[in-house]
């Protein structure tokens, strides 16, 4: 599609009424499958992403708040103030309450800087996001990393009798890759049992895919998080808000903690992902629509790989972890050869587990022709 | 052009509006409050923002046309998107003529100036910097528990660089802000190479940052980049930023150019994806339309001449800006200026001691703002004022 000067003022600058009709057409054309020069590109099955991204609703309140594009050359800090803003109305709590961040990559980071020392281990599950764990080790900060459970999931037994005079103890819940999830009860009961094992660590819960969770025994932790100093609890606009791209998360935490959070302060955000972050959390309506999308997508490729013989975990994401019964690198490099991205390795079950994104349901169904390609299974079985 | 007071006043006063500055200066915040508007915004309700160093005009319609472009990958990762992090890195090292390897990339200049202080000091090498610079570098010292060395600019506002020299003996970091904010002064190519070997000789474990926001707005033939010299020097390394003369402020981009080894430590340090995917087409557009950045260069030379040359005709010493702002002796607390000007619309530069007390920092908007803005400045200093020292021969008189 080629986008002349004139044309992109008709569409992205303040038109008058009459031009209304053109630059509706012009904005829809953005969303049509790009016709640069570019190569098809293969699915990206790799990277646990929103395939709709953030919808042409909010892409249009960047638009507006951009204008002609001066706003673009404006240092955004009163913007990040309406955010947070927002994220309070969200859950019932206030603005100091709030911290955000460059991705919740920011946020979960910042919080290990903080709460963690060389003294003041972090605690966190073996298999489970590695930005915690990765951080820990630049700032010499010792990692004390817990085995999961024969489900998969976080053996939350073991990280309570591991917090003993740690810094933070970090719960992805979901977690993130093996797409297990811990019910409210257990987590409630979690947090309970680490404060008084140790008083003084900070339970930091990641709930990057909470709004995938499908199962009903889920509660977040974020109205906990609010008044207990010693919990916070993250979120990213990078998975169901679809805004992977624009980097924003944020954290909820009591405002003495969300004080010290605040330790780079909001100079990591950009105003394109502030302004987006802003009108997707007033859209709760496209967010079910997308957890609805998602879990019918998750269903299929579960259903798919079962039928094929091989066990998925019980995801409550946008991911499946399925056992394949081989090295992940092989079924990758071969999945990769006939356009399907998957993710990488996740040691220690590298051997025999690979991480799957959840794509559109058609590009699902897409894959799981390659998938039975590369795995041998007859598409009878499939 | 003159501009009647009338008619500005008509043209940025939001009147009575419970938002305007005015009206939150007269009555206060809890007025603001009972107004029934959410909490105040004074940069979103003022008139004329000349606070932060920022290009008013915003990144141009090439930048603003691959920005909406990439709306349709917003929702991957900036590694994934097309065009990707990846090729940011590339557009920029092709631009300032190193290998990919030599940069690295950073949410804004800002979180690369503080990884520098994390990597290059500790509680026995302090930061060595200017007084007044750019405050980020200290202020990351002091999260730090870093012990600061602060050395007076010379009597021009120029970063002195052979107090700087001395004081660099053990320590873990030089800054160097050229030209440098908030006095808007450059140090010319010349010195700044004698500086580092000179630093290289007598303290070679120390590291020189030197901060390059403002080069595409300098005019001065003396000045050079030092990207050579980071090419040159392990310890030596340059930042620069997309948010001045590009015009992305709001998109965050900044990076940093040095050796392959230097530069990884940067890489370790930096956020994961700290580049978001607008951003980047944004900044590829811009990097290849090297004719857009001269002519925000000519603009911004204009706007801060006719500026110069307003305050200077009403009496007050301007010092030689190479950057797009003005640092200006207005001969009285800088908090007080900033208020007086607040409250009628136009903001103005925060304090920068320990010159606060008699200089204060005013950005180059476009000339029209300036035009605009110099009628309020002018009411708020009085009008001209007895020539002072440095502008004792001037024989230019307030029209």
């Amino acid at each position: 599609m080629s986008f002349t000067r004139r044309a992109f003022v008709k569409t992205v600058g303040i038109g008058g009424a009459s031009l209304l009709a053109t630059r509706r057409e012009a904005w829809a054309a953005l969303f049509q499958a790009p016709g640069s020069a570019r190569p098809p590109r293969p699915l990206l099955l790799h990277n646990n992403e929103n395939p709709l991204g953030p919808g042409e609703a909010v892409l249009d309140s960047v638009r507006r708040a951009l204008g002609q594009g001066g706003p673009a050359g404006r240092y955004p800090w009163e913007d990040v103030a309406q955010l947070h803003e927002a994220i309070a109305e969200k859950f019932g709590a206030s603005p100091e309450n709030v911290v955000s961040g460059c991705g919740s990559t920011q946020v979960l980071r910042v919080a290990v800087q903080t709460f963690t020392s060389p003294v003041k281990p972090l605690v966190a599950g073996q298999l489970t996001y590695e930005e915690c764990a990765g951080y820990a080790d630049l700032i010499g900060t010792p990692v004390r990393a817990i085995k999961l459970d024969r489900a998969l999931k976080l053996d939350l037994d073991a990280m309570a009798d591991a917090a003993k005079g740690a810094g933070v103890v970090f719960l992805n819940n979901p977690n993130n890759p093996t797409a297990t999830l811990l019910s409210g009860d257990a987590v409630d009961a979690f947090i309970e049992r680490v404060h008084s094992i140790a008083p003084d660590a900070m339970v930091l819960i990641d709930e990057a895919y909470h709004d995938y969770v499908t199962d009903p025994s889920h509660r977040t932790q974020a109205a906990r998080a609010a008044k207990d100093p010693r919990v916070v609890v993250a979120r990213t606009f990078s998975k169901a808000h679809g805004m992977a791209g624009m980097r924003v998360g944020y954290a909820i935490g009591h405002p003495e903690t969300i004080k010290r959070l605040n330790w780079e302060g909001p100079n990591a955000l950009n105003v394109a992902g502030i302004v987006a972050a802003t009108a997707s959390l007033k859209d709760q309506a496209r967010l079910q629509r997308e957890s609805a999308r998602n879990t019918e997508a998750r269903k299929f490729t579960i259903d798919w790989f079962s039928k094929a013989g091989f066990a998925s975990t019980d995801s409550q994401t946008n991911f499946v972890f399925v056992d394949i019964k081989r090295p992940a690198k092989a079924f990758r490099d071969a999945c990769r050869e006939q356009g399907v991205l998957v993710a990488r390795d996740f040691p220690p079950l590298e051997k025999s587990h690979v991480r799957v994104s959840i794509g559109t349901l058609e590009e699902m169904k897409r894959a799981a022709e390659v998938f039975g390609r590369v795995l041998g299974v007859k598409a009878a079985a499939a | 052009m003159p501009v009647s007071r009338r008619s500005f006043l008509g043209a940025i006063s939001p009147g009575t509006a419970a938002h305007s500055p005015a009206f939150v200066a007269a009555r206060g915040r809890e007025a603001f409050t009972a107004a029934g508007v959410a909490a105040p915004r004074p940069r979103a309700a003022a008139a004329i923002l000349l606070d932060s160093n920022e290009n008013p005009l915003g990144p141009g319609a090439t930048a603003m046309e691959a920005l909406t472009r990439a709306f349709v990958d917003a929702g991957r990762y900036p590694t994934n998107a097309r065009p990707s992090m990846g090729e940011l890195r590339e557009a920029i090292a092709r631009r300032v003529s190193v290998k990919p390897e030599n940069v690295s990339m950073g949410a804004g200049s800002w979180e690369l100036l503080r990884i520098a202080v994390r990597l290059y000091t500790s509680s026995s090498r302090p930061l060595v910097t200017g007084a007044p610079t750019f405050e980020q570098p200290e202020k990351m010292a002091e999260q730090l528990g870093v012990g600061v060395r602060r050395v007076p600019v010379d009597k021009d506002g120029r970063l002195d660089l052979e107090a700087m020299a001395q004081a660099a003996r053990w320590a873990g970091l030089v800054y160097l802000c050229n030209p440098n904010n908030p006095t808007s002064t450059v140090l010319p190519a010349r010195a700044v190479a004698d500086f580092v070997a000179r630093v290289a000789q007598e303290s070679p474990d120390t590291a020189i940052l030197i901060d390059e926001a403002y080069h595409d707005y300098v005019t001065d033939p003396g000045y050079a980049t030092a990207v050579p010299l980071a090419l040159e020097h392990p310890n030596v390394f340059v930042t620069r930023t997309l948010s001045k003369a590009y015009g992305m402020a709001g998109m965050r981009v900044g990076y940093a150019v040095g050796q392959k080894h230097t530069m990884e430590g940067f890489n370790r340090w930096g956020i994961t994806f700290n580049q978001n995917s607008l951003a980047v087409a944004a900044a590829i557009a811009s990097l290849g339309d090297p004719a857009h950045i001269e002519a925000e260069r000519a603009r911004n030379t204009e706007a801060r001449a006719f500026t110069t040359r307003f305050f200077k005709d009403l009496g007050y010493r301007v010092l030689d800006s190479q950057a797009n702002f003005l640092f200006v002796e207005t001969g009285r607390p800088a908090k007080e200026f900033k208020e007086a000007c607040a409250r009628r619309g136009i903001l103005v530069g925060r304090e920068f001691p320990p010159l606060h007390q008699t200089y204060a920092r005013v950005s180059i908007g476009t000339i029209d703002e300036m035009q605009k803005a110099g009628v309020v400045i002018a009411e708020v200093l009085g009008g001209s004022r007895t020539a002072p020292a440095g502008a004792a021969n001037d024989s230019r008189r307030p029209k």
